[in-house]
């Protein structure tokens, strides 16, 4: 014991600490855990007195009730949302934020000021007035209604005109030399190069594409519209009844379904995640 | 690598041709066009447009009838106004301290390189990643009166069940236990990063010089922290005070508007009662009040600084 400490360099309050902390980060994960397990039991054992952290017996019969609900549908608008939505953002981002980082013309600096003092501006303000408008014009429950009013997220400009910034000048005057116009330039040579803050970009707004709630609550008034995290958020005991009727295993497995991708997406790519949050919240 | 490339870069060709400089790129315009037509329309109108609605009374059908500030004298005389400002506060009473003293510890503990700090790191981000719905409904049943877990372990320390979120005194405080859950990964990072950016010299300098763990977290640690932590306040202020999807979620305002907030109530007056009109002017004053929070917040870290 003395020896593995000091292998590490550690002391014995080193060790007692240790232990407290991964105690409370085990703690602090294991309401996932919770919700995995109880997605697989059987009803009768979900409303026991004893705390049963791997199911006695497992069932599917959660996720089959769960899918009896539109969910593949609500999957889908989510998708179709998120991937549209996100493509377009990383795209048009990388865009301006190579021509604010790279391209001399007036006002460059002002613009890209402007772009960030919007980070302040209420969302709350914005979101009757828009909800309003989409309904006047009779595209409430539509994809567009879901797609246009998030695509233009400045987190995108950031993240790229920071990285543009220090590309090296002289490739891009060596691709002007042969002749590039400034849409071969950007396609051809800044793109294939940007693939570190594309990917941080990407994953960064899918997440938040995916995970978005107010807006689709308040422009979808059609069931079969629904994104995935408001189609679910019916099994709230509150909101819906669904969680009255079927128990909270049902509930479990509607949200392991919308947990999974987010999850798996941060635990394979968390170095992006990680930078690209502490990159775009170090701008504000 | 990054300060080399930058050095490189506006040395390479700008300045090599004293007094000739290259020309303007007004296709630049059209590159930044495409992101800022959306923007303009979404992003930016919208504001404008919600500072006019909120002069007038607007339901769904017929047209917008201009009635001045009576959407505000009505918001001052509404009782469920006053209610949900007041719940915001005590949400920004709890989650901002809770989430920013819990994001400093964890981050503090994660940046030694203890064995699986790794780890630690990766499961105290994770709830961030995850959906409202997600984080609302697993705390629905953590917090559930008879079969929660929380309460189970409360009982097994012997104390008598509380109904989280089915009593008036104790929602705004079930809602706030999940708030943390949610957003601490965000201040954990933040903090993780700053953590990381303070010189290894520095801390070995005083080390060396017999400093201990405490004086070297006064001294050293925390007024290196000090932007990092006014950032996280800032941030974490303004988000709570727009809290919605878990209110939503968990008890939709409930029991009693014990609950609610001033989003919440913008949600309800909108969608359910159709007031259109009195929902932005709502949201206006809501904007106002993040506004002045800010401001006093930004003001009194500057005073504690000097």
């Amino acid at each position: 014991m003395t020896a593995w400490l000091e292998r590490r360099g550690m002391t014995y309050g080193d060790a007692a600490l240790w232990v407290l902390g991964t105690a409370v980060a085990l703690a602090w994960a294991s309401p996932f855990l919770w919700m995995v397990s109880t997605s697989f039991k059987y009803p009768a054992d979900v409303l026991t007195e004893t705390i049963e952290w791997i199911p006695r017996r497992v069932t599917l019969d959660n996720y089959i009730k769960v899918f009896e609900y539109p969910i593949i549908r609500w999957t889908f608008n989510s998708l179709v949302q998120a991937l549209t939505s996100t493509t377009i953002c990383v795209f048009f981002g990388a865009m301006a934020g190579f021509a604010l980082a790279q391209f001399r013309f007036p006002g460059r600096a002002a613009i890209f000021l402007i772009f960030l003092a919007s980070l302040m501006m209420p969302v709350e303000v914005s979101v009757i007035p828009m909800l309003l408008a989409f309904i006047k014009v009779g595209w409430a429950s539509t994809y567009q209604a879901l797609i246009l009013p998030t695509i233009a997220n400045v987190f995108s400009i950031y993240i790229f005109r920071q990285f543009f910034l220090t590309f090296p000048r002289e490739l891009i005057e060596a691709a002007r030399l042969d002749g590039a116009g400034p849409f071969r330039l950007f396609v051809l040579i800044a793109l294939p190069l940007a693939r570190a803050p594309m990917i941080a970009a990407a994953v960064i707004i899918f997440t938040l594409n995916w995970n978005n709630f107010l807006w689709p609550l308040l422009v979808v008034f059609d069931e079969s519209m629904k994104t995935l995290p408001v189609g679910i958020a019916a099994f709230a005991p509150v909101v819906g009844t669904h969680t009255q009727l079927e128990g909270y295993s049902v509930a479990m497995a509607g949200v392991t379904v919308l947990s999974v991708p987010s999850l798996l997406l941060f635990f394979f790519l968390q170095k992006y995640f990680i930078q690209g949050i502490s990159q775009g919240g170090l701008s504000q | 690598m990054a300060t080399s490339a930058q050095t490189l870069g506006s040395g390479g060709t700008a300045e090599a041709l004293p007094g000739e400089r290259p020309p303007l790129e007004w296709v630049g315009y059209l590159f930044v066009a495409l992101f800022a037509v959306p923007f303009l329309i979404f992003n930016v109108a919208p504001v404008f447009f919600g500072a006019y609605v909120a002069f007038t009374e607007w339901s769904i059908i017929g047209t917008p009838e201009w009635i001045g500030l009576g959407n505000y004298d009505d918001a001052i005389s509404d009782e469920w106004v006053w209610v949900a400002f007041r719940n915001v506060l005590f949400y920004a009473l709890i989650i901002v301290p809770g989430v920013t003293v819990l994001g400093l510890l964890f981050a503090l503990f994660v940046n030694k390189s203890y064995p699986l700090s790794g780890l630690a790191r990766t499961l105290f981000f994770a709830p961030h990643v995850v959906s409202a719905t997600v984080i609302g409904l697993v705390w629905v049943y953590l917090l559930d009166t008879q079969y929660g877990l929380l309460n189970a372990v409360i009982g097994a320390l012997g104390a008598p069940s509380i109904p989280w979120l089915t009593s008036s005194d104790y929602a705004l405080v079930g809602v706030s236990m999940a708030s943390i859950w949610w957003d601490l990964g965000l201040a954990f990072v933040l903090i993780l990063a700053a953590l990381q950016d303070i010189p290894r010299d520095l801390i070995e300098a005083s080390t060396v010089d017999g400093a201990g763990p405490v004086n070297r977290l006064r001294f050293i640690v925390l007024p290196h922290l000090r932007p990092v932590l006014s950032m996280v306040i800032t941030l974490q202020m303004i988000s709570t005070l727009r809290i919605f999807s878990q209110v939503y979620v968990m008890t939709n305002g409930g029991p009693a508007g014990s609950s609610s907030s001033p989003i919440h109530y913008i949600y309800t007056v909108a969608i359910v009662r159709n007031l259109y009109g009195y929902a932005s002017a709502l949201a206006i004053l809501l904007f106002l009040v993040i506004l002045v929070a800010t401001i006093v917040q930004r003001f009194a870290v500057r005073e504690m600084a000097s």
